[in-house]
């Protein structure tokens, strides 16, 4: 990546640059590092700072306490994580909360897009806000929306279907009533997402196969979907990426990882290690695996998306 | 580090309100006509428009929905709460009364207003002069510190919390309404859609100031920020509704009070398994949202504005 870098600032202005002496040299050179000190502290002292000390404290055990002395413990805290259930069933539920939310940002929106591509104007703007609207809704006050409609003996959904479904305390149901949640939230800029990504596509392409002789199946399935493939690599990774923000506040406000766990995802893992239970090892060792892990799975999200997409010209 | 939601606001708003002032001028004419521009088959039927239609508003009403009724539970009497009839009637505020004896939500509005203004304006400012440094030099490691910057996606704040909750209690800020906000003061989306603006910025205008012999300072305040004011003011939007919506920061460093908004939601659900206070949550819930709201369609017009000026110019 130092390949790239640009030659030195003095090569802009050769003339001002020699009849400089050196020390104004320097101050020049430094100017564009200090527009960029104050956020590269923040960063350092907020990201980088803690992620290495959190590397550090994956191998000491702790209890938070400042005046309690931390031991060294080596990696004692991987062991017992790696030998523990709760991390292997804490991945499979974020992985089960990703899949499920799939429906709502992937499936839904591109059949809601094809089917509606023909709807503009004023009214195509109502309905996107309407199915927006959700979006802006913040967490905590969508999992109260959510606790009162789905409530057990007063939510309109029970009422309203004559069920008497216990939805946040069925250790079955629990986890889809947090993927519905969140789906809901999303759905609506998975939508919009969708139909910018539609209406980027030049018509050109399908007249052509049109004329061809396609039909509207095959320029689907052919033409449209092959073109949207960016736009869906890209609500692919918002889904990873984002599932666990989403559905941390409202797992940490609904169920608190229960009933048995049955909402325990990954991030809420992390937080129950740490704030629950003050241990602050096995939070870390937990917190580096993740981190490793997350990593390893951006990158490859990344490559499929240079990868297998294809690009319009 | 929390504002991995935004970039999809962001994305959205160009793109909805783009389209819906790209659309506004000619619908009449369009809509139902023969021959849609991007329409894949040359024929026509009114059936898909009417079936587009009917999709969008189904989808639409039950994504605003639950939203309906937070507001139509918050505005019926005590006694009506369990009502399912669809207009809360005879209206009734006594469920804000009884919110604002339980959580004094006029002060948690002020609270959340001066955390979510102050995060936003440092998170502009930071972003607006590291981002000015990328685009108007060319600087060794330019490169290197943005990949710092765009790494921070890469790290889950549940990662980072524990250290960093450890530096704010050295710190003396836990439990203050600046251990929510200095945390915050660089985010990695703000920077990066900064310089996207900044990139499209016209070079000559800053080398017509450089000639004028004004110093960097003095360009950026005085040619590049009256410049961008629509982007500056959509983008200071954003960070202030993401802020305003975050729940597990604010969580975090003020686990014994309840002096944001999202909190004092929280402070209703987490009282009682059985027969949550209905009415005041709803109450609590609705006001937290209304500004949002608000503020997302004052964003959409001054978008469309910001997209007219620059056709104009």
């Amino acid at each position: 990546m130092f390949v790239e870098t640009a030659p030195p600032l003095a090569a802009r202005s050769p003339v001002t640059a020699a009849r400089a002496t050196w020390p104004r040299r320097l101050a020049r050179a430094a100017v564009p590092y200090a527009y960029v000190a104050p956020a590269l502290a923040m960063v350092v002292i907020w990201t980088y700072r803690p992620l290495v000390g959190t590397a550090q404290l994956s191998l000491y055990s702790w209890n938070l306490l400042p005046t309690a002395p931390a031991t060294p413990v080596g990696l004692d805290n991987y062991r017992r994580l790696l030998e523990l259930p709760d991390l292997g069933h804490a991945v499979g539920r974020t992985f089960l909360v990703i899949v499920g939310l799939l429906p709502f940002t992937l499936l839904v929106p591109v059949v809601v897009g094809l089917l509606t591509r023909r709807v503009r104007g004023r009214a195509r703007t109502v309905y996107q806000a309407m199915i927006f609207a959700p979006f802006l809704v913040a967490p905590v006050a969508a999992a109260s929306v959510w606790l009162w409609l789905l409530d057990l003996h007063q939510g309109v959904v029970n009422r309203a279907l004559g069920l008497s479904v216990n939805w946040f305390n069925d250790p079955h149901l629990a986890l889809w009533a947090v993927i519905l949640m969140t789906g809901w939230s999303l759905l609506g800029f998975a939508v919009l997402v969708v139909a910018a990504g539609l209406a980027g596509i030049n018509p050109d392409y399908a007249q052509a196969a049109a004329l061809d002789g396609a039909r509207r199946g095959q320029i689907t399935r052919w033409v449209t979907l092959p073109l949207l493939s960016p736009t869906l690599v890209f609500l692919l990774l918002m889904t990873v990426l984002l599932s666990g923000q989403l559905t941390f506040p409202l797992i940490n406000t609904v169920t608190q990882g229960g009933p048995l766990n049955a909402t325990t995802t990954i991030y809420y893992l992390l937080w129950d290690y740490g704030f629950r239970d003050f241990n602050a090892g096995l939070a870390s060792a937990a917190g580096i695996l993740f981190f490793l892990g997350f990593t390893v799975l951006a990158a490859g999200l990344v490559w499929l998306s240079e990868k297998v997409t294809f690009h319009d010209n | 580090m929390t504002t991995d939601v935004a970039p999809l606001v962001l994305d959205e708003g160009p793109a909805a309100t783009g389209e819906a002032g790209l659309a506004s001028p000619a619908p009449p004419r369009r809509r139902g006509g023969p021959a849609e521009p991007d329409e894949p088959v040359g024929e026509v039927s009114r059936a898909s428009v009417v079936g587009g239609h009917a999709v969008l508003v189904l989808l639409g009403l039950a994504c605003v929905f639950p939203i309906y009724w937070l507001y139509v539970t918050s505005l019926r009497a005590p006694d009506d709460i369990f009502k399912l009839t669809p207009f809360p009637w005879p209206l009734s505020v006594s469920s804000y009364s009884d919110a604002n004896k339980a959580v004094h939500i006029g002060r948690l509005l002020v609270n959340t207003i001066a955390v979510a203004g102050l995060t936003a304006l440092g998170q502009m400012l930071v972003g607006l002069l590291a981002a000015y440094a990328f685009a108007a030099w060319r600087f060794r490691f330019s490169r290197l510190l943005y990949l710092t910057f765009v790494g921070t996606w890469l790290v889950p704040f549940q990662v980072t919390m524990l250290p960093n909750y450890t530096l704010l209690n050295r710190l003396g800020l836990l439990n203050t309404l600046a251990g929510v906000i200095v945390p915050n003061l660089c985010s990695a989306l703000g920077l990066l859609m900064l310089r996207q603006h900044l990139d499209g910025f016209p070079k000559e205008l800053l080398e017509a100031a450089r000639m004028d012999g004004r110093s960097s300072w003095a360009t950026l305040w005085t040619v590049v920020v009256p410049n961008l004011r629509p982007a500056l003011a959509a983008l200071g939007i954003l960070l202030f509704v993401n802020s305003w919506n975050e729940y597990f920061w604010p969580a975090m460093v003020l686990q014994r009070s309840n002096s944001v908004i999202q909190l004092g939601i929280a402070s209703f659900i987490g009282s009682a398994d059985q027969g949550l206070p209905w009415g005041p949550l709803s109450a609590t819930a609705g006001l937290a949202c209304l500004p949002v709201f608000v503020l997302y369609l004052a964003l959409q017009r001054h978008v469309v504005n910001g997209f007219v000026h620059s056709g104009l110019k």
